[in-house]
């Protein structure tokens, strides 16, 4: 069994344009926070799938983007055209300078990134006058642009759709390009590299920085869609589930972190409803996930043969050969 | 042009107490085959990684082209024109034959640096790539994995990464360890035929390869150089003779 993949592309693209049609507001919520959440999953797979880098703070570049966003448009009246920039910049400044963390490798980095987001988590939640601490900063306005606001949520759907969209193929160009390959040679052989003449750190240093504004980006999605901001959006635990996901997706290709996303959120929402404890439940995911399916759900789905795939290479990461470049 | 091509000038390197390399001077003039021998643990690879930049000496100077290097960064060196083999197989396993050629062809130029164009987009690197791969024999193999590749295949892809990145000096470590008796010949018929003007030093335990390709020989013996000379002058010693040769 060989599903095509146009058609599929086809059917899913028809899907996603018409759901405010068909879906009640709360699936098109479900369906809204998957997408974000799937980005922010997408800016982990940037550095796990291609570089080997595990980072555990991811939240708080979406935080920093989200606070910055809410503390214009709350505390000082500033308009959405403002506060946007400001947000973006905001977590590409904090990237910038988490970005010591490449220094480190293997569980060091993950350490280093854990004490790096826990860092942040500690300014939100003791810098009361700043960011409200625990209370977190409430009604964020709705986005607008001179006199257009975007109340619906149906219509707030379509600009994350498209953000979302665009990111993904920003993210393809990246991951195909010469920088991509790049990082891909760091994961399999530093040494190689070096020898090859790259400087290992200053691209490991880059992708960083990449992935921290693509956290950023999804935090902008997200204080709009969720109009509040607290330290809970910049724990440690958000940036471990996030993780969670590229892995339960599979990682090494776009679409994982987002399958990964739809998987951990659908259950999230329906266990919660019977158990208080999503942590446990996470826990056993995690577990589960590492045993038995380490390459994830699209893994799994590969060996069976549905896409009839059997090498490591990954969808989108080949590369033509020397008469096609001519 | 009589410069050399690399320069090390009273190099010592230490690992905590054992001094794998001691002391060691040597000039290497551009475009000469100079071969490096010696039994296993002489310090040779240890050499190596000092000159390449893989890490720095304990003391001591190196020279490449003239330029104190000694404290370079090894991608630094790399743009000064080394390339390099390793003894053991350092490739890159999760990728494409041509993918691996492409990374070595872009290492040197601000290409590797591009992010809004695809790598199929850089025809010149895949011309090159693809002509390192037929020096080498792997036209066949360009769209391979390298997980699927055989051992001596590797040692093959080995020495076309050091190539595609057009040194000016290329230091072999063993690039014929592990291999049978012709795919030796293959890689020497290789070696030998890489244009004059590279600089090329070769470690290599199979003699009558080492010293068919060689103008000079250098014999580094716990850590120190006992011996430099032609290959007939290093054939002829009788300590050479007795110790790394066997009796013949
Ligand atoms: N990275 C290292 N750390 C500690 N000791 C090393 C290291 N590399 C080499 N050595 C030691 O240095 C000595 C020389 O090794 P090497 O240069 O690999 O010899 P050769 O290549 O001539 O066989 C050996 O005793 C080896 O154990
Ligand atoms: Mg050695």
């Amino acid at each position: 069994m060989v599903l095509r993949k146009w058609p599929l592309l086809f059917c899913a693209v028809a899907a996603a344009l018409f759901a405010p049609l068909y879906l009640g507001p709360f699936w098109l919520s479900l369906l809204m926070q998957i997408l974000i959440f799937g980005l922010l999953a997408l800016s982990v797979e940037l550095l796990l799938g291609h570089i080997g880098l595990f980072s555990v703070c991811q939240a708080a570049f979406f935080a920093v983007s989200a606070y910055t966003v809410a503390i214009l448009q709350v505390k000082y009246g500033q308009p959405t055209i403002v506060a946007v920039p400001a947000g973006l910049g905001a977590a590409i400044i904090l990237s910038l300078i988490y970005g010591i963390a490449v220094r480190t490798s293997g569980v060091y980095f993950i350490l280093v990134t854990i004490a790096l987001g826990h860092v942040f988590w500690g300014i939100s939640w003791t810098w009361v006058s700043f960011t409200n601490g625990e209370g977190g900063i409430t009604n964020v306005p709705a986005p607008a642009v001179g006199s257009l606001t975007i109340t619906s949520h149906s219509s707030y759907y379509y600009i994350v759709l498209a953000v979302v969209a665009l990111c993904v193929v920003g993210y393809r160009t990246l991951t195909r390009s010469p920088f991509g390959l790049t990082l891909r040679g760091i994961r399999e052989s530093e040494s190689r590299m070096r020898g090859l003449g790259y400087n290992i750190a200053a691209h490991k240093y880059t992708a960083f920085v990449l992935a921290g504004t693509l956290s950023g980006i999804a935090g902008l999605l997200y204080i709009y869609f969720n109009r509040f901001v607290s330290p809970a959006n910049a724990e440690f635990f958000l940036s471990i589930e996030v993780a969670l996901m590229v892995l339960v997706g599979g990682t090494g290709t776009i679409l994982g972190p987002f399958i990964g996303s739809a998987i951990m959120l659908g259950l999230r929402n329906y266990v919660s409803a019977y158990i208080d404890q999503w942590m446990i439940v996470m826990g056993l995911i995690f577990i589960i996930t590492m045993l038995w399916t380490p390459d994830g759900v699209l893994g799994v789905i590969r060996r069976l043969g549905v896409w009839g795939r059997t090498s490591h290479n990954q969808p989108g990461h080949r590369t033509p050969t020397p008469e096609e470049g001519k | 042009m009589d410069q050399n091509a690399v320069e090390v000038a009273g190099l010592t390197k230490a690992f905590g107490g054992v001094r794998a390399v001691e002391k060691v001077s040597m000039k290497v003039p551009v475009g000469q085959r100079r071969a490096l021998i010696g039994p296993n643990g002489a310090g040779k690879t240890t050499l190596f990684n000092c000159i390449t930049g893989t890490f720095f000496p304990t003391s001591g100077k190196i020279f490449l082209f003239g330029k104190d290097v000694t404290r370079l960064a090894e991608h630094r060196r790399t743009a000064m024109g080394i390339g390099r083999t390793y003894q053991i197989t350092n490739v890159f396993h999760d990728l494409t034959v041509l993918e691996n050629l492409i990374l070595a062809v872009q290492g040197n130029s601000r290409q590797k640096w591009v992010m809004h164009r695809p790598v199929s987009a850089f025809s010149g690197s895949l011309k090159r790539a693809g002509k390192e791969l037929d020096r080498v024999g792997l036209t066949d193999r360009t769209h391979d994995s390298v997980q699927h590749l055989s051992y001596g295949e590797r040692r093959q892809l080995e020495l076309a990464l050091a190539l595609a990145s057009r040194p000016r000096v290329l230091f072999l470590d063993e690039p014929c360890s592990g291999l049978s008796p012709g795919e030796r010949q293959r890689i020497a018929e290789i070696i030998r035929e890489f244009p004059q003007d590279i600089t090329v030093i070769l470690i290599e335990h199979d003699m009558s390869i080492a010293l068919g390709l060689a103008d000079q020989v250098a014999v580094l013996h716990r850590g120190s150089i006992i011996l430099e000379g032609t290959p007939d002058e290093v054939r002829a010693n009788p300590e050479v003779r007795e110790v790394y040769l066997g009796k013949v």
